[in-house]
């Protein structure tokens, strides 16, 4: 018993430690400003900027070719250069400051901590930002709530995102 | 004995967890209105998570010495403002980088007072004439996009 005492109560305080992170107002789940999710079901994961000022999502597409209705791309080389095909849902205006440009829209299937996501993103080359995906209002609006003080603070953990 | 210690660490563990960290924060949402201090002038902000620091639609700006001079969106009152600049900064844009004045605000969102530096910039193209970045709400504030206008500015000694 003493020399199982210590790891006891460490382990104790860890249980109670953790679930305090991660549950808030309400049912919603509590996310930092960057966050690892996984690409399903392709099982690439990708660090996601978390984005409260971006209506909708954006992901960063590399070689995009449409054609038919149907975007090609790949993801960025440094997260393993994947090529993908999906169906164009939609296309969509981008306005900020200072541009404006159209961008395809697809739908893609995300693992956000314990939640699985089907959100759309628009594609377009972000070779020139930090982060391969943007997460905006879209993705964040039933689920989620952001704290700017954490980053990384929820693992992806939805059983269908395990590594293959 | 070692029950005693246990159950003690048990309690202190939840005592812990029970108070630390985000319990001090306020939730708000996509959109806010804050009151710039001491002049009383309420904006519409976008609270921005995406933005690393906030930033301000400052219109005809003239720079003076250490002296920034500007002029709050007419929408919003036209308010003609005389702050120091702190410092320059390069900002990241979506268009490449661009140097900025900084100066310091106190804005009052929900109950919280709070000085923050903001840059400024003309953003009478965007919506709106106030984003909150990154550097004012992680002390402050947690996030949720679900909501709008849910924290009226109520802090002290604000009429």
């Amino acid at each position: 018993m003493q020399s199982v005492g210590p790891i006891f109560l460490l382990m104790l305080t860890v249980l109670f430690l953790l679930p305090s992170g991660t549950v808030n107002a309400g049912e919603k789940i509590t996310i930092g400003e960057v966050e690892d999710v996984v690409l399903m079901p392709w099982g690439v994961r990708l660090p996601a900027r978390v984005d409260t000022g971006a209506v909708t999502s954006s992901l960063d597409a590399r070689d995009l070719k449409v054609k038919n209705n149907m975007a090609e791309f790949k993801l960025p080389k440094k997260y393993g250069g994947l090529r993908i095909h999906l169906p164009v849902t939609g296309w969509q205006d981008i306005r900020s400051a200072d541009f404006k440009e159209k961008r395809p829209v697809v739908e893609i299937t995300l693992c956000m901590g314990p939640k699985i996501l089907h959100i759309e993103v628009n594609l377009n080359d972000r070779s020139t930002v930090k982060y391969p995906l943007i997460l905006g209002r879209n993705a964040l609006k039933d689920n989620f709530v952001v704290d700017c003080g954490q980053s990384h603070c929820l693992p992806p953990s939805c059983a269908e995102a395990s590594p293959k | 004995m070692d029950l005693m210690l246990i159950l003690t660490w048990v309690m202190l563990s939840l005592l812990v967890s029970g108070t630390a960290g985000a319990e001090e924060k306020i939730t708000i949402g996509a959109v806010e209105d804050v009151i710039f201090l001491p002049w009383g002038v309420r904006l519409p902000a976008r609270i921005d998570t995406g933005a690393a620091k906030s930033s301000l639609d400052a219109r005809e700006l003239t720079v003076q010495d250490d002296m920034v001079e500007f002029k709050l969106p007419p929408k919003y009152g036209g308010l003609q403002l005389r702050l120091p600049i702190i410092e320059w900064r390069h900002i990241r844009t979506p268009e490449g980088r661009e140097r900025r004045p900084i100066v310091e605000l106190e804005i009052c969102l929900g109950s919280k007072r709070i000085r923050t530096e903001v840059n400024l910039n003309d953003r009478s193209m965007v919506r709106y004439p106030l984003i909150l970045g990154r550097n004012f709400l992680r002390e402050n504030f947690v996030v949720d996009v679900k909501r709008r206008r849910t924290a009226r500015p109520s802090c002290p000694d604000i009429p």
